[in-house]
């Protein structure tokens, strides 16, 4: 029983981490077709950033997150001024805005992470916090990556109960179904659309705070993240917080059966198969609006 | 740092420049190379090889330049960024070597981007001695140019089982990653482990890019092996590391392959890595060569090299120091002096046999407290085992 | 017309640079070698997604799927045929998956074919491992770099060649009409999903074989730099920056992107991602319809001055 217990939680938690790195790009897909491809490489500002803060100046790593989470923010708000306003202003089509951020992306992925380069060297780095086990009903597990699945599961239910119940969640849904219905009821996209934006970057800051704590990083963590996100956002469903945190949590859980039932070399292969199977049966994700 | 390695180039370069009126000399000895800066080999390359590169740049002309057959030429390297993708590596050194006839070229980063290379060294006559390129694959295409001046995977496997069979240990369990690497590091255990009667009681591989390896760990700890096996590349080193302490899974013997020489592994791990064993060659503790290697690298650098490439890195500069020195610039002898001399390095004397180094033995090394010492072979050790691994801490 | 004026222009871009290999040197050549993998990557991808807003990021897989053909036929396949063979793989699988994936849309079909990619990726790596017990395959004796530039010479043409027929023809409309209006081709008459399926297929076999064709290069064939993303995304970035609804619009991005991204490297050997960022951003904003709209302003201009 411990044994299983172990096996699906690990499975879980992995799944969470997953999810976690996904929620930000979730949000800003969803809600403004920004296909943010370099949402890993802000995943790796927050790590760096966490990382930082923690070995220089001795700051426990989870009080610095809401730190992150501001300055990301407000780079948020800085790159959606510069560069996805004028995007979102002249494209005719949603398909256009999604083409032309998706080469934005590109441009600030390659930006992004050059001056991390500069600025930090290509060396690994990494600290060590909350790395001892704890122990649940017979199962062992570190604190960091309870925290990073703690984080995910919150904010995702958070970010579920804020759609459905808030009037703001209201004004994203409305946008998310028509933008330019949105805007004839009055719902005011220029204040709306950078603050989603600085909020995906946010969330994305600290997902890499988080994973900062478990893994090594370096200026070039941020590609395998991003394909991550992606996998996992489009399994869910694009848009939908639930499908996100269901995929992620989907995804983790067939990789750790799969490794303990056949091969950990074919866990790749399952959970790609798996992505697969899932999309061919429901072309628009798990949680298909 | 990055910038101060950039500042470490513009004066290598400035002091070469400044130089030519003044003396009057010949032209710098040209060098070049690709190597990454960015993408995902760049955290091995700008640890372990291309810092060597720019300290070694440096301290020759410090000396007033490289001895040249008799005659000191400033130095000058040429190096740009592969991107980490093989077809960059392959136009860059047909730019360095084709078009821009540099006198010298050194190797890029990794056994892909070495392979890369193979054919244009033996096209254009230009020896390579590689820190970071091992399998017998490589050596096996027979190329006269190219020199391997790392440990080969077998004799390193052999090291592990003659220390594991001295400390009577009876079962292993090991993992491996699907790569070129790891195959051939496993091919080489099990050689070994059959020749010293080490029995390995369960063996599993796992892909490159893995963030979890929790069930497989948690599967191999219900069997109980006296010894765990990791031929893992960096990232998994930490990851098995961190999840071995997670379970508890402490057998009497803790082995992870490419990463456990990383300074950053005992920095990011912290109490966590006493007792782990892997791939090193050498520490300061060593001998004064390697003692002045590493307060020089640390001084150049503000961070240590890692305990096994990195010295390798610097010897393959020392060697082709002597062999030019020796013989000058035309390649062909320098390859042949290459092939056939010795070298005194900071990992001991170094010899070529068929383009691998054959005089550096296989080593065991193991973190105690915060020094990666040397364990085995008995003359190399800088310190006793820890056997059986302490408690994780 | 236009059809015999880029079939002529692919003549005479043939004659020119065919004796490159004995004329300028080992660096140029290699430079126009990448030029014109990028040009037959861009062109062919942008003849099926470009027309049929289909946006494909399974690039790598059919450009990986073509490097192990040679890589599985070195030794006992000629060059000249593994070449073609590496093609018609990737076109064989383009078929088998877009028989399956085709009816998805938008982002949903960029990562499903992404997904699909790394898929045969891990598959060939698993494979590999278990019964040949390898991962990567040494090339040993690889061609003459004049050799491997003319065969990427004559693909990158052929793409190029095949693209400007296709547009002219009626496959190329009903592809067209595909990424206008999906339903209105359908109820139009044309069978769409062969349509599509066909023009996947085509796509993917210009990209298998210069996979099959530039990897010998490498030596040392790996899953992880033959499936290589970054090829993928690059085509995207490149065919997409020059204007994917046109022919020359990724050719000219082709031949400028990978000119730059060169010359910036060899330049600011430490901070030409940024320049090359910057630059990238400021082009998408500004120049919103890609280079191709260039051309297309300066055409309008000539008419009305």
């Amino acid at each position: 029983m411990g044994f299983w217990l172990e096996l699906i939680a690990s499975g879980l938690i992995t799944g969470g981490i997953y999810a976690l790195v996904a929620i930000g790009l979730n949000l800003q897909y969803g809600l403004m077709r920004i296909m943010n491809i370099s949402h890993g490489e802000f995943l790796m500002l927050g790590a760096y950033l966490t990382w930082l803060a923690h070995t220089f100046a001795g700051v426990n790593p989870l009080a610095f997150l809401p730190v992150v989470a501001l300055a990301l923010f407000g780079a948020g708000l800085l790159v959606y001024r510069l560069c996805f306003r004028r995007i979102a202003r002249t494209s005719p089509a949603v398909e256009l805005i999604e083409a032309r951020s998706l080469l934005v992306g590109f441009g600030l992925m390659y930006l992004v992470q050059n001056a991390a380069y500069l600025v930090w060297g290509a060396d690994l780095r990494g600290y060590s916090f909350l790395a001892e086990p704890v122990e649940i009903m017979g199962a062992r597990f570190t604190g960091n990556r309870l925290a990073a699945f703690g984080f995910a599961v919150a904010a995702s239910l958070f970010l579920i109960a804020v759609l459905r119940w808030t009037l703001v969640g209201k004004a994203v849904r409305a946008m998310m179904q028509s933008p330019a219905g949105a805007q004839l009821v009055g719902i005011d996209t220029a204040v709306l659309h950078p603050v989603v934006f600085g909020a995906g970057l946010a969330l994305a800051g600290v997902a890499g705070g988080l994973l900062s704590m478990v893994y090594e990083i370096t200026p070039a963590m941020g590609e395998p993240y991003t394909v991550t996100a992606l996998i996992v956002i489009t399994l869910g469903g694009l848009g939908s917080a639930a499908g996100c945190l269901a995929g992620g949590l989907l995804l983790g859980v067939v990789e750790a059966l799969g490794m303990h039932f056949t091969s950990p070399s074919l866990k790749m292969l399952l959970s790609y198969a798996v992505f697969i199977a899932v999309l061919l049966a429901r072309p628009k994700g798990l949680f298909a609006r | 740092m990055s910038i101060a390695r950039f500042g470490g180039i513009l004066s290598a370069v400035a002091l070469a420049a400044a130089c030519l009126p003044a003396a009057a000399q010949e032209a710098p000895v040209r060098i070049g190379y690709a190597i990454a800066r960015t993408g995902p080999w760049a955290a091995g390359a700008q640890l372990t090889q291309e810092p060597n590169y720019i300290m070694w740049a440096d301290q020759v002309n410090a000396a007033g330049g490289l001895n040249v057959k008799g005659r000191k030429r400033k130095v000058e390297l040429v190096g740009f960024d592969d991107r980490s993708e093989a077809e960059t590596v392959v136009r860059t050194y047909e730019k360095l070597m084709g078009s821009d006839k540099v006198d010298l070229i050194l190797p890029p980063w990794g056994t892909g981007a070495n392979f890369a290379v193979m054919p244009l060294i033996q096209k254009y006559g230009y020896p390579m001695i590689a820190p970071t390129a091992t399998g017998r694959r490589l050596l096996g295409m027979k190329n006269p140019y190219f020199f391997a001046i790392l440990q080969q995977p077998d004799r390193m496997m052999e090291a592990l089982a003659e220390f594991l069979k001295a400390r009577r240990v009876e079962t292993a369990a090991v993992i491996h990653v699907d790569e070129l690497f790891g195959l051939e590091q496993y091919t080489g255990l099990e050689a070994a482990f059959k020749e010293k009667g080490i029995r390995i009681i369960e063996k599993k591989t796992y892909p490159l890019g893995v963030k979890d390896l929790k069930p497989v760990l948690n599967d191999i700890k219900a069997k109980n092996p006296d010894a765990f096996i990791a031929l893992s590349y960096p990232p998994d080193t930490f990851l098995v590391t961190a999840q071995a302490r997670e379970i508890a899974f402490n057998p009497k013997a803790f082995y992870a392959a490419v990463g456990t020489a990383f300074p950053i592994y005992r920095d990011k791990l912290g109490p966590a890595v006493e007792g782990v064993m892997g791939l090193g060659t050498l520490n300061p503790k060593s001998s004064p060569a390697a003692k002045a290697y590493f307060d020089a690298h640390v001084a150049k650098h503000n961070k240590e090299p890692d305990r096994w490439a990195s010295a390798h890195a610097w010897a393959a500069l020392q060697v082709l120091e002597q062999a030019v020195a020796k013989v000058g610039l035309d390649r062909k002898a320098l390859r042949d002096a290459i092939a056939t001399g010795e070298f005194d390095t900071v990992i001991g004397k170094v010899r070529f046999k068929d383009g691998e180094n054959v005089t550096t033995p296989g080593v065991v090394s193991q973190w105690q407290g915060r020094e990666f010492e040397v364990v085995w072979p008995p003359d190399k050790a800088t310190a006793p085992a820890l056997f059986p691994k302490p408690a994780w801490r | 017309m236009r059809l015999a004026t880029a079939l002529a222009a692919c003549a005479i871009a043939g004659l020119v640079l065919a004796p490159a290999p004995w004329l300028v040197s080992d660096f140029a050549l290699s430079l126009t070698l990448s030029c014109l993998m990028y040009v037959g990557l861009a062109v062919s991808w942008a003849m099926f997604s470009g027309a049929t807003n289909y946006l494909s990021l399974a690039t790598a897989a059919f450009f990986g799927i073509g490097a192990y053909v040679t890589a599985w036929g070195h030794g006992t396949l000629p060059y000249a045929v593994a070449v073609p063979l590496g093609g018609l793989a990737a076109a064989l699988f383009a078929a088998a998956i877009g028989a399956a994936v085709l009816h998805l849309r938008g982002a949903y079909f960029a990562v499903i074919t992404f997904g699909l990619g790394e898929l045969v990726r891990h598959a060939i790596t698993y494979g590999e491992k278990t019964w040949a017990r390898t991962v990567g395959r040494v090339i040993s004796d690889p061609p003459a770099t004049e050799t491997v530039y003319l065969v990427v010479l004559a693909l990158a043409l052929a793409a190029v060649a095949t693209a400007a027929a296709v547009r002219a023809s009626r496959f190329g409309l009903a592809l067209a009409g595909v990424g206008s209006d999906e339903e209105r081709a359908r109820t139009l008459g044309v069978n769409t999903r062969l349509v599509k399926t066909g023009g996947f297929a085509l796509a993917a076999f210009f990209a298998g074989a210069l996979g099959a064709a530039v990897a010998v290069r490498w030596t040392y064939i790996e899953p992880a730099s033959v499936f290589n993303p970054f090829i993928g995304f690059q085509t995207v970035l490149i065919a997409m920056v020059g204007g994917a609804h046109t022919l020359a619009g990724p050719i000219a991005s082709a031949v400028v992107f990978s000119v730059l991204t060169e010359l910036l490297r060899l330049q600011f050997p430490y901070a030409y991602l940024i320049v090359l960022g910057a630059l990238l951003i400021l082009l998408v904003l500004y120049l919103p319809g890609g280079l191709a709209s260039l051309l297309e302003r300066w055409k309008w201009r000539q008419r009305h001055a």
